[in-house]
């Protein structure tokens, strides 16, 4: 379980993020959702430690997070997996390589145990065949399902994606939602997603937090964001007009 | 009123600069860390040799040899007096490469070679967020990266200026053999004359020196790149501007120091 209280970020005297509070729960996919610019990827990047947040507490479990040291801070990155918008796969090196760089770092197996997690994480993603592959021979969505084999090589308790459908098309797109869907609920992760495609938040978002301006402005289900009554959040939703006529029906 | 305006400039420039050296040795306390495995750094140093000073071989041998005959010719051209002996065109050439040409000159070669290819290699891992999912992997992303770099070049340049200072005397024999601008046998006699091992050890010392410069400086900006591939191209070129700034600069306080 992570818990973010009072969080607050800012830039250069700006405030980005003000008073975010927000509980995350093992086994769900818990989605950020809001404009760009709206302070989603400062909120994620602040709750792994990318950035240090000026006020406010985060937990990962019963140890706060904000209050440790460096190499408290390492040891528990070894339980953190995260997918980045881009993928961030090392370009200087192959498809299998990339999945056993944290276990080079943080175990002592054998080159074959390596491999032998690198495969098994590349069946999970239903990617066969890539190991010798390099980033640049990859398609979009290849690139993501090598970012989740690498998130997931492990074994992590926690796993961040942001804006993990970025540059995909509609049916990729999917299939790596239900893939982290998957993922965490097999293992029981705690899985926190940036996004603000809203088949996404659809079709995964067992709890969505919408940031507006950098405040969270409502929480709650993908069953519950199209009752919801407030403005700045429908504004998002049905934003195009096709979605502003179907909200009529609904 | 135009005073007051030169004193606020001055004082941004000078701010400026501390918060850069600041942030450079924060960067350099992260990279001279115990590597999380000797192994993986042992590697990493083998790669980087390999990137960094084998792959300099060829531009390094190309430019001595031809510094090396313009050295001679020039030499010869300006010790036009029947009373020098000619030999002594063989022990200017030698003292130039092994005083300036082989250390300084070279140092300034790598600083644009590997210079910008570490700013642009380290830059674009920064943009693409490479550097990140390192760090939230848990590992000390500076001392990954930069570490191997720095030590690789640090201790094997000096056999770069080693093979600088032999090519350019064989390049400088080179154009003796095919001129005969002064005989052979001169040249070599003066090749010999009055050798100090020292020039050679200062000459590995001050290489040694510009190594670490040029690979921590290129590090430095490459790792704090900002602003996409624009970004980069400005960090690879600063890191050149600064380090070979900072080559002249410290040749003169090594020269200083050590002669």
């Amino acid at each position: 379980m992570i818990s973010v209280k009072n969080l607050y970020k800012e830039f250069d005297n700006r405030p980005v993020l003000e008073d975010i509070s927000i509980d995350y729960k093992p086994g769900e996919c818990s989605l950020i959702i809001g404009a760009s610019g709206s302070g989603k990827t400062v909120l994620l990047k602040s709750i792994v430690g990318l950035h240090i947040p000026e006020k406010g507490e985060i937990w990962y479990g019963d140890k706060l997070f904000t209050e440790m040291n460096l190499k408290e801070k390492k040891n528990l990155r070894k339980e953190i997996g995260m997918l980045f918008q881009g993928s961030a796969l090392f370009d200087f090196a192959t498809v299998e390589e990339n999945i056993m760089f944290p276990m080079d770092f943080f175990t002592d197996w054998s080159y074959e145990q390596k491999l032998e997690r690198a495969n098994f994480c590349l069946k999970r993603v239903n990617l066969v065949n890539a190991n010798k592959k390099m980033p640049a021979e990859l398609s979009g969505g290849m690139q993501k399902r090598v970012g989740i084999a690498r998130a997931i090589a492990l074994n992590p308790k926690y796993l961040f994606c942001d804006e993990p459908n970025s540059g995909l098309d509609p049916t990729t797109s999917i299939l790596i939602d239900r893939l982290i869907q998957e993922i965490t609920q097999e293992y029981k992760i705690t899985t926190i997603i940036n996004t603000h495609d809203m088949n996404s938040v659809m079709e995964i978002g067992d709890k969505i937090g919408f940031i507006y301006k950098g405040h969270k402005l409502w929480e709650g289900s993908n069953k519950e964001i199209l009752h919801s009554d407030c403005k700045e959040l429908n504004d998002f939703v049905f934003a195009s007009n096709m979605a502003q006529q179907l909200k009529r029906f609904i | 009123m135009r005073k007051i305006c030169k004193a606020f400039c001055d004082y941004l420039v000078m701010k400026k600069t501390l918060e850069l050296i600041g942030e450079y040795y924060i960067l350099m306390t992260r990279v001279f860390q115990k590597p999380d495995k000797w192994k993986i750094f042992w590697k990493q140093y083998a790669i980087e040799a390999y990137k960094l000073i084998i792959d300099s071989i060829p531009i390094v041998t190309i430019i001595s040899v031809f510094i090396g005959a313009v050295i001679v010719i020039q030499t010869a051209n300006n010790m036009d007096n029947p009373f020098i002996p000619k030999m002594y065109i063989g022990y200017m050439a030698r003292e130039m490469l092994a005083l300036e040409f082989c250390s300084t000159m070279v140092a300034l070669i790598l600083a644009g070679k590997i210079g910008s290819n570490i700013a642009s290699e380290i830059g674009s891992m920064r943009i693409t967020e490479q550097i990140d999912a390192m760090e939230m992997m848990g590992v000390n992303s500076a001392n990954y990266l930069i570490l191997p770099k720095i030590v690789s070049a640090t201790t094997l340049s000096p056999l770069l200026m080693l093979l600088s200072f032999m090519v350019g005397l064989l390049g400088g024999a080179m154009i003796v053999i095919l001129t005969g601008i002064v005989n052979y046998s001169q040249y070599v006699e003066g090749l010999q004359f009055a050798f100090k091992p020292f020039y050679i050890y200062y000459s590995m010392t001050k290489i040694a020196v510009f190594g670490f410069l040029i690979t921590s400086i290129a590090s430095f900006y490459g790792y704090y790149a900002k602003g996409g591939s624009l970004g980069v191209g400005r960090s690879s070129t600063k890191a050149i501007v600064i380090s070979s700034g900072l080559i002249l600069v410290f040749n003169l306080v090594l020269t200083k120091i050590m002669l």
